[in-house]
């Protein structure tokens, strides 16, 4: 009796929520998959042609001079582990995707919750690379008036 | 015989009553949905930023070109794109970012008031961002693909002649 009125009391997924949720799953689906390729291939440039391209960039720009010498390795660093980190993103989202697909088909609880976790952490942290955005596109607007 | 069929498969019509949006879920949700709309704000606000900057800001100047006809030209064709530019992207940016954020103040309010026909409003709305998303990096994609395809024709022709 208590489970029942506990039961009545819960917010249940719907026939539409579910359709929805079905249909929005595909398209994060893609990009998540899509999401990880581009950056592997992207980690994969950086890694093998990084010391090129940084020496090219530091002739072009004024001011990066030091950046071919043992500056360049650094930045090779840095540019790895922020396509890392965009790597982890895209992965939260091909989870999302994958498990919430898996708890709406398999009526799977467990799966389903585990999903909604990776949309949280994923929306977390694209919401942290806005606010660092942010904050560099305002830096830029003080150095240009 | 041939008249009798196969059982079919029951339409999934009421298989969704069985996942629950429990306390947990909920939180998740409601804590995702937040983090969209500080993200979304965030992107109206570099918009914003970008369009003051392309309007307002300094125009490059190319050293070698000043005090001339030529540099004033270059300099003008370099604001005009990239007022263009900061048009189109802000466009299409405004445009996802707006399911975005009604992703977040639907959802929330569908999860707070435990109300299915707002939460599937805001799912809907995550599904129209995902879906805006995936179109335009299937279209920057193939353009970069056309580009890298007839760059490669320039570049055999070139080799031929």
């Amino acid at each position: 009796m208590e489970n029942e009125q506990q039961d009545s009391l819960q917010m249940h997924l719907d026939y539409d929520g579910g359709n929805i949720l079905k249909r929005a799953v595909r398209w994060s689906h893609f990009l998540g998959i899509l999401g990880i390729v581009v950056m592997a291939i992207l980690i994969l440039v950086v890694a093998l042609a990084g010391s090129v391209m940084v020496a090219t960039f530091s002739k072009f720009a004024p001011g990066f001079e030091s950046l071919a010498g043992a500056g360049g390795a650094i930045v090779i660093i840095i540019f790895v582990l922020l396509l890392g980190f965009c790597i982890y993103i895209a992965y939260m989202l091909y989870r999302f995707s994958a498990l919430t697909r898996k708890g709406i088909e398999l009526q799977d609880q467990a799966a389903f919750a585990k999903g909604m976790e990776c949309l949280k952490t994923y929306f977390v942290l694209a919401g942290v690379v806005c606010v660092l955005s942010l904050l560099s596109n305002l830096f830029s607007l003080t150095r240009l008036f | 015989m041939e008249n009798q069929q196969s059982p079919q498969p029951q339409p999934a019509l009421d298989n969704f009553f069985n996942l629950v949006f429990d306390e947990n879920t909920r939180t998740n949700i409601r804590t995702a949905a937040q983090w969209a709309r500080i993200a979304a704000i965030c992107n109206f606000v570099g918009y914003a930023i970008g369009l003051v900057v392309a309007f307002f800001g300094r125009p490059t100047q190319y050293t070698q070109y000043t005090q001339s006809d030529e540099g004033n030209r270059i300099t003008a064709v370099t604001q005009t794109s990239s007022i263009l530019g900061a048009l189109i992207a802000v466009a299409i940016g405004v445009c996802i970012n707006y399911f975005l954020y009604r992703f977040a103040t639907r959802t929330v309010q569908g999860m707070d008031a435990m109300d299915s026909v707002k939460s599937n409003e805001g799912f809907n709305d995550l599904r129209l961002y995902f879906k805006i998303c995936g179109i335009i990096v299937i279209v920057v994609l193939s353009l970069c693909v056309l580009g890298m395809f007839f760059g490669v024709i320039a570049g055999l022709s070139s080799l031929r002649s």
